[in-house]
């Protein structure tokens, strides 16, 4: 079943993506076109067969000790802020969550 | 609104937690080798993983898995040795990745139980009939555990402009990512509480069993440890479930049970009006003791879960899952029963003693430095002691002998504690100094009780001729002749084998 | 007067140690180099002049000291710009990370610093290593050195036409679906993909996290042996979950002979109807240099390999839709300015922060993971990845490595391909390894007859026995070489002499 606009913006609602209309239908088109070419994931027997999430053999279990240490990666503030945008004393600053809809709750 | 034991004879509640934990005694975050810390300045404890910058890799703390398969075998779970960590992807700031790193369909720990024994005032909040109960009212609830699992906190948000730190309205929000990675635990119960006072009492009953495994500090205060309850009503004898509320912002036991009492009351009062409970969720207002819907879940949120890529599966060895039993230490029911069978405590006060680790630690110093006294340090602790600030465990043990021997009273051992709170000093000494020791000489003390008979003849005549109280005069005036040294105790028994002689 | 492009990496070390001539001064003829090749290349985003010469100050300073230098004493090195690198920007190519400055080493670029390679840059590549020929980079694009009205490849593409044109000797790229050999292909340079895990991804921006894997460009199999080496000296990474502890001498006998050896070789995937008959004639080739040098050529089965574009179509863009989340312009990246709410700013600066392939897999991905949908390609494409790994452990019980085309044709025109999904179909014959984890490497036999550009065979082995890999391409790169279709070190013919004199 092919994917409509609607199903197309209801996906980059939740990516959060702003797509124009005109974006809107060339990625309806993609998606559609991509989509297609999945489909031989859909024409196996997989019955019985496991899914292999990590192609790493049987390492498992990886773990780190609870350890502080000198060498922490911990950054300095400047630096933690340094690549951001927005921020004001020592954090980083988002505008408004809710905006004017919000309601006082 | 009805009352609650009202509402409950008509409709049954059925009430669900969701409890997140912060491993905070661990040293670093879960994911990271940043500290752990609660009081530090925003943005302190950062680093590139925690922050979800680009090209950053997680690895998991192994004292967090160690951890977390504590608290399965303490609630007694079946520990899964195959999982993974999954990430739930939600777009909001306080997650730096925009997805949480958690597990999936299959938890560390699944299917545990904890029994609370339901008492005195409480259990009366289960109608009669619904429960096996015992002569005295009391009753034993089984509480399934649906899972635990791994997971990591966010950051936290302050909210400016909207008054009172509100999201609602605010201009702008700062974030500090020091709380982000924390590692937490989320225990889910399934549906099986039926009172305020059930999900209280678990509540409790779980932050005394972390509190012993020492994987948390467990304050609600501070929210290191939250909690979630979600309840819906149904008509007594009926099976289907009804629309469910979630309650947020609970910070306190008092604020678990009232929150939901207030909602079981609401929730019958809606469907008896003929009206319709959403799914919602509701936030608890202590001050104005009401809850007032958050927002309303109208679909099912999809988060697009997946096993993380970059962390290893989980097969936990047996030997790990030992070597975590080994050091699970002895859990508060086992060791208030063992207070009842030991010392001959009484069981609630055996249940209080052993439900906070450093009360029972301090208890059992106590014990061993006054072995003979035992019962009397249970007494001290659980009368005397949470009124003091820093009473050292000799002291107690010191306090407790004088009390066993009755060399002083209840009163004056209160007095003595007053004196030595937070001070080296010896209560057998301060006693001493201020002549407070009150004499167990049967010889002096008769002397003083032939004296006050002798003086006091219309009382002797009052008792012969059937006022027994008036014993209490005498033993008053026997105090007074002694300046208070005497034992009031023996001077009772003394003066009435006088009197009845 | 030697330049420095005709010299190996192992020869600039050794020449550094001796004293021949100094690390600044291999610096300063590789800034020539690139100052000279840049203007007709573009293959990087960043030269990073001052950390270079610094380093190279650095590392003649330790041998005035009399301290042991590292095996990539002095090399000039350049790294894909999705490498972190304290003192560079890291900018995937990006307007989301155009201004993003580098806040930690990663540990693959770290590993070759402590080697003592000199750091000289950033290279271009896709957005976010989407794509296949470095056209969707965000800044410009970087043109084939053996021609350079043609694609580099990619997403890799810069590394690798830095290392063709001579500007620098070994260069690192990321591969999540054939990005270093493909690239390394178009561009005529020995190119490795390592198996997953061999190489720490700690400080590599992730695309797909469970197929993106680092690896060297070089201009023979000795250079790609030595960055090997220093890749994986350290052991496994304790930042990197997925890394392992596999640290083989890759330089050790890997002259040693390989008769008798088995190459295994698909012949249905010889008839694909995409593949040109230049690359036909080229894998052809390859078959007689091996069995010159004592290979036995073995005829070899991928059943599942035809699902694989499909697998990776799905497991790619989910991966890369969840890796890219964090761009949401708080932290770090593009901000869009004057918005109203948090809503409206993280959808406009993912909207115009990132280009259109980077929104159209991230696109691809939420729709993949999405409830109900997650059950009908995810969670089986997972399961064909389990085939398509025990194809490939069938197939390794019968030879050494496999050989197959590194891409079905030669380097296109710029524009010559526009479709995206016609784009994905040209991943064939690399992705199946992405796939299963194991190692690949892309080795140059020789100049295609119908375009004139650079042909190569890929060869693939089975999981951590990237050691033995790189014994059979140096096979091949000794039978080519004596067929003299192509010889070890060579520049596109174009930059042979262009700067980087050496006194």
């Amino acid at each position: 079943m092919a994917l409509t606009r609607d199903d197309v913006r209801g996906i980059a609602d939740y990516a959060r993506i702003a797509l124009t209309e005109e974006e809107l239908d060339e990625m309806c088109a993609y998606m559609n076109e991509a989509i297609d070419l999945l489909q031989p994931i859909r024409e196996y027997d997989l019955t019985d067969v496991e899914p292999t999430f990590h192609p790493i053999g049987d390492l498992s279990n990886v773990m780190s000790g609870d350890e502080l240490n000198a060498h922490g990666r911990s950054l300095d503030l400047d630096v933690a802020l340094s690549n951001a945008a927005a921020s004001q004393g020592r954090s980083f600053r988002v505008p408004s969550i809710l905006g004017d809809e919000g309601g006082d709750r | 609104m009805r009352k609650l034991n009202e509402v409950l004879r008509d409709w049954e509640a059925v009430i669900g937690l969701e409890v997140h934990t912060e491993l905070t005694t661990l040293e670093t975050k879960m994911f990271c080798d940043c500290r752990l810390s609660h009081d530090d300045e925003p943005n302190t404890n950062v680093c590139p993983v925690c922050l979800g910058m680009p090209g950053a890799l997680p690895v998991p703390n192994r004292k967090a898995i160690e951890s977390i398969v504590m608290a399965g075998l303490a609630t007694n779970c079946q520990i899964q040795p195959r999982s993974y960590f999954y990430r739930k992807h939600y777009f909001y700031p306080d997650m730096s990745k925009n997805y949480q790193t958690t597990q999936g369909p299959v938890a560390f720990c699944m299917y545990g139980h904890l029994d609370l024994e339901v008492t005195g005032q409480g259990a009366r909040e289960r109608p009669d009939g619904t429960v096996d109960k015992d002569k005295d009212g009391s009753y034993v609830a089984p509480i399934r555990i649906l899972r635990i699992h791994m997971e990591e906190d966010a950051a936290k948000m302050v909210h400016l402009g909207g008054g009172e730190g509100r999201i609602g309205g605010a201009s702008e929000s700062l974030i500090d990512y020091n709380r982000c990675g924390t590692p937490l635990i989320e225990l889910v119960t399934e549906p099986d509480l039926r009172t305020p006072e059930e999900a209280r009492l678990f509540m409790e009953k779980l932050r005394q069993t972390f509190l012993t495994l020492g994987i948390s500090d467990c304050s609600l205060e501070n929210g290191s440890m939250r909690c979630d309850g979600n309840v819906s009503i149904r008509r007594r004898g009926t099976k289907e479930f009804g629309t469910k509320t979630e309650m947020k912002n609970i910070n306190s036991f008092k604020s678990l049970h009232d929150a939901l009492e207030y909602e079981i009351c609401r929730q019958a009062e809606v469907l008896e009006e003929g009206g319709i409970v959403y799914q919602e969720t509701r936030h608890w207002e202590p001050s104005k003791r009401r809850t007032v819907v958050m927002r309303v879940k109208e679909t099912a949120d999809d988060y697009r879960m997946y096993p993380d890529p970059d962390l290893a599966p989980f097969d936990l060895s047996n030997e790990f899952v030992e070597r975590c039993r080994a050091r699970v230490p002895e859990l508060p029911d086992a060791k208030r029963d063992r207070y009842v069978k030991t010392y001959g405590l009484k069981r609630t006060d055996a249940a209080q003693i052993a439900g906070d680790p450093a009360v029972s630690r301090f208890f059992e110093e106590a014990a061993e430095a006054a072995p003979k006294a035992v019962a009397t340090v249970a007494n001290v602790m659980v009368n005397l002691v949470p009124a003091t600030k820093a009473l050292l465990a000799w002291q107690v043990a010191s306090l407790s002998s004088l009390l066993a021997q009755d060399a002083i009273t209840f009163a004056q051992a209160r007095e003595v504690l007053e004196v030595v709170d937070g001070t080296e000093l010896d209560p057998q000494k301060v006693v001493d100094e201020r002549g407070m020791r009150q004499s167990t000489d049967t010889d002096a003390l008769s002397a003083t009780v032939d004296e006050v008979l002798g003086r006091c003849v219309d009382q002797v005549r009052q008792y012969r001729e059937g006022n027994k109280k008036v014993v209490g005069f005498l033993v008053g005036q026997c105090m007074k002749a002694s300046r208070g040294t005497g034992n009031p105790k023996l001077f009772n028994q003394l003066l009435r084998e006088r009197l009845e002689a | 007067m030697d330049t420095l492009s005709s010299m190996s990496a192992a020869r600039i070390a050794a020449g550094v140690a001796s004293g021949e001539f100094s690390a600044t001064q291999v610096a300063e003829a590789s800034l020539a180099a690139i100052e000279a090749s840049e203007g007709e290349v573009r293959a990087f985003l960043q030269v990073s002049a001052d950390l270079a010469l610094a380093s190279a100050k650095r590392t003649d300073e330790r041998r005035a000291a009399g301290e042991q230098l590292g095996p990539l004493a002095g090399v000039p090195v350049a790294f894909k710009d999705n490498m972190h690198l304290v003192g560079t920007r890291t900018t995937c190519a990006s307007r989301m990370l155009e201004n993003y400055e580098s806040v930690f080493t990663a540990t693959c670029v770290q590993r070759m610093l402590d080697a003592g390679a000199t750091p000289m840059g950033k290279t271009n590549m896709d957005e976010f290593a989407f794509g296949s020929s470095t056209e969707s980079s965000a800044f410009h694009r970087t043109n084939n050195p053996w021609d350079t009205g043609r694609v580099p490849g990619g997403s890799s593409g810069g590394s690798a036409a830095a290392v063709a044109a001579g500007e620098v000797t070994i260069s690192l790229g990321s591969d999540t679906g054939g990005s270093i050999r493909q690239p390394a292909c178009f561009c005529g340079v020995v190119g490795m993909k390592p198996t997953y895990g061999a190489v720490s991804r700690y400080g590599v921006v992730a695309f797909g996290s469970s197929l993106d894997q680092v690896g060297p460009f070089g201009r023979c199999v000795q250079d790609v042996a030595l960055a090997m080496n220093a890749l994986v000296a350290g052991g496994r990474d304790s930042l990197d979950s997925t890394s392992q502890d596999v640290r083989p001498d890759f330089l050790e006998g890997l002259d040693d002979s390989v008769e008798g050896m088995r190459v295994g070789v698909i012949p249905a995937l010889m008839e694909h109807e995409g593949l040109t008959a230049e690359v036909r004639e080229g894998l052809q080739a390859a078959r007689t240099a091996l069995e010159a040098r004592g290979v036995q050529i073995v005829e070899v089965e991928l059943p599942n390999m035809a699902s694989a574009i499909a697998a990776y179509y799905v497991i790619g863009p989910s991966e890369a839709f969840s890796n890219l989340a964090r761009f949401d312009g708080v932290r770090f990246g593009y901000q869009e300015p004057n918005c109203a709410t948090l809503a409206e700013q993280t959808a406009l600066s993912r909207a115009h922060g990132f280009g259109s392939e980077a929104k159209r897999r991230q696109m691809l991905g939420a729709y993949l993971l999405a409830a109900g949908v997650y059950d009908k390609y995810y969670y089986p494409a997972q399961q064909v990845r389990t085939l398509i790994t025990q194809d490939y452990r069938n197939a390794f019980e019968r030879c050494d490595a496999i050989m197959l085309p590194a891409a079905p044709t030669c380097a296109w025109r710029f524009g010559e391909v526009s479709d995206p999904t016609q784009m994905y179909a040209s991943d064939l014959f690399t992705i199946s390894n992405n796939i299963a984890g194991n190692g690949g490497v892309s080795v140059p036999v020789g100049l295609g007859s119908q375009t004139g550009m650079p042909v190569a065979a890929q060869l693939q082995g089975p999981a951590f026995q990237d050691k033995k890999l790189l014994r059979v391409a140096r096979a091949l790169e000794l039978g080519i070489e004596e067929a003299k279709l192509h010889r070890p070190g060579t520049v596109a013919p174009a930059f042979a002499k262009k700067g980087g004199d050496l006194a």
